[in-house]
């Protein structure tokens, strides 16, 4: 069914993009790649296991997911970009956020072990579903789709909208020049990974509720490719995020529709190395400082 | 066991130097495991399905692994920065995908009956390599490939052309992975495109920067240290990746800029000091 896998691609492609948001969102205002935040997607998932394992009900495996997704992204910050803010510790930042998503993902393995844990949510909640001119449609899949898209608002409000936006717009453009001005670049990195994080975590709970089960794989094997779609949409674009993620999921989704599996993986980094060598700055992203040396 | 630790260090050293090359032109590789991967996969190729020796295998694998850096690396070092290190990133997982979607090489399954390397083989490459960015440092190729890394719009100023220097390190860069992962891939019997997954490429470019970028030195080291630390703490078996992670954070913290942060003093400066 084309239309069936067009659905499943903008669902795959809104958790896509959450987890763009939060590379971009980094990216925009410390220049560096964040290599933790695809476990810390991963850990998202497990982290609302365990509370819906406890009786819990959803929103609040969900509330838990964001918050100790945040404060994860907070002791990220802190060990790995605090104190590599120069232009010439990119790399530096990059591995050593690496290195903390190699402690997380053991430390995930460690408590939950290394076999995919079961959601145990209720089997009729993820598979009830409503037909709609002979497309099926599951709940959960509606549900994904609206949660993301209110996130997406409350996000553009959150940044166009409120003083730590506002804020978060000037590290983005000229650190010096925010510090300079009394905003306190530390706070507002420390927001912003926060914001990141638990946007993260809760991708996590999506795909969990989705598919029953989570893996400590997820960071590697989906996880990463939203720093593809970050690329794709433009470095530190929120909107070219968004754009991107439900595209990698469309295209990925028709791939397999096609019976091109494999290729589906790599369809994702190739559009990347597509867009950065055409257009580095990617879709929507406009001309930024290190496009020049 | 004290043989693998042998063999591996030395295949570390030669792919933390593969990187240290295209770094010396300013760019950085995630792709060097790829890079290996295509050598491992040619020389295989060669070795078992012509059934030619593996001193043809290597050279013919480095070859073909150079001109495909080269090839790729030509529209690729338009980027840099982090840009570059998306674009190899990329690069890094599709040739993973497309290894793993060529049933001539065994797809998934990977290949079998990859033998003849061994560890003398790689240490007297070690040393030939190592001999040969020494003789580097001391030529004026050196000060070119400082002058690109530097500053680009300079160098180009004084006449240097930056894309052939970039492009040229690339592919040697990439050789020099291949013959790694020649190696490797005979010293193994057995490989697949699991061993040459994204953290491979990750791991390589980590000896690095933690060795230290400033001298062909630091490389070494750090691929010596990271492939004997984690067998070192063996004892706490259990607990390996979080220690290694928690000692990668930390050296990073501490040295920031590598274990051996000094720079090798350029020939002029060495002319004029011995007169």
């Amino acid at each position: 069914m084309l239309a069936e896998q067009i659905l499943n691609g903008l669902v795959l492609g809104s958790m896509y993009a959450l987890i763009a948001l939060g590379y971009t969102l980094v990216f925009g205002v410390l220049d560096k790649l964040n290599f933790a935040h695809g476990d810390i997607f991963m850990f998202g998932g497990f982290v609302a296991v365990t509370v819906l394992a406890l009786g819990a009900p959803l929103w609040a495996g969900a509330l838990a997911a964001v918050v100790v997704c945040g404060v994860l992204g907070l002791v990220v910050e802190l060990v790995s970009f605090r104190k590599f803010r120069s232009h010439d510790a990119q790399i530096t930042a990059a591995l050593s956020s690496l290195a903390c998503s190699i402690i997380l993902i053991d430390a995930t393995q460690k408590i939950w072990g290394t076999e995919p844990v079961g959601l145990t949510l209720a089997t009729a909640i993820r598979t009830a579903s409503v037909t709609v001119a002979g497309l099926r449609i599951a709940y959960v899949n509606i549900g994904i789709l609206a949660l993301t898209l209110v996130l997406m608002i409350l996000l553009y409000l959150l940044i166009t909208r409120t003083r730590m936006g506002r804020n978060i717009r000037a590290v983005a453009d000229s650190a010096v020049a925010a510090e300079l001005l009394g905003i306190n670049v530390t706070r507002v990195t420390q927001q912003t990974f926060f914001v990141a994080s638990g946007l993260a975590g809760l991708a996590g709970v999506m795909l969990a509720t989705r598919t029953g089960f989570v893996t400590t794989e997820l960071g590697l094997t989906f996880g990463i490719k939203a720093l593809a779609v970050m690329a794709i949409g433009g470095m530190g674009d929120l909107r070219g995020a968004v754009v991107g993620g439900l595209l990698a999921g469309l295209v990925e989704a028709l791939a397999t529709q096609f019976g091109l599996g494999k290729f589906g993986d790599m369809a994702v980094w190739l559009l990347m190395i597509a867009v950065l060598l055409v257009r580095p700055a990617g879709l929507f992203g406009g001309v930024r400082k290190e496009t020049r040396a | 066991m004290i043989q693998d630790h042998i063999m591996f260090t030395g295949i570390n050293i030669l792919l933390a130097w593969s990187v240290y090359v295209i770094l010396l032109s300013g760019s950085v590789s995630f792709a060097n495991g790829a890079f290996m991967a295509i050598g491992g996969y040619a020389s295989g190729v060669v070795t078992t399905k012509f059934g030619l020796p593996l001193f043809v295998g290597i050279p013919i694998a480095a070859l073909g692994t150079a001109a495909f850096g080269m090839i790729i690396g030509l529209p690729a070092l338009r980027t840099r920065g982090i840009y570059l290190i998306l674009v190899t990133t990329g690069i890094a997982f599709c040739v993973k995908n497309a290894i793993e979607s060529i049933p001539y090489v065994g797809g998934v399954r990977g290949m079998r009956g990859l033998v003849g390397a061994e560890p003398w083989h790689v240490w007297v490459l070690v040393a030939i390599v190592g001999l040969l960015l020494w003789l580097l440092s001391r030529t004026p190729l050196q000060r070119i490939l400082d002058a690109t890394r530097e500053d680009e719009l300079v160098a180009r100023a004084m006449g240097i052309n930056t894309v052939y220097v970039k492009v040229i390190a690339f592919g040697s860069g990439a050789a020099l992975a291949a013959i790694a992962g020649g190696l490797y891939a005979h010293y193994m019997y057995v490989i697949n495109p699991e061993h040459f997954g994204i953290l491979v490429s990750v791991f390589v470019v980590l000896y690095v920067i933690l060795g230290g970028t400033n001298n062909m030195w630091g490389a070494p080291l750090g691929a010596t240290v990271m492939t004997l630390v984690p067998e070192s703490i063996r004892g706490l078996h259990e607990w390996r990746p979080i220690v290694f992670g928690v000692v990668i954070i930390v050296l990073l913290l501490v040295r920031p800029e590598g274990l051996l942060p000094f720079r090798a003093p350029s020939a002029r400066v060495r002319d004029a000091r011995d007169g």
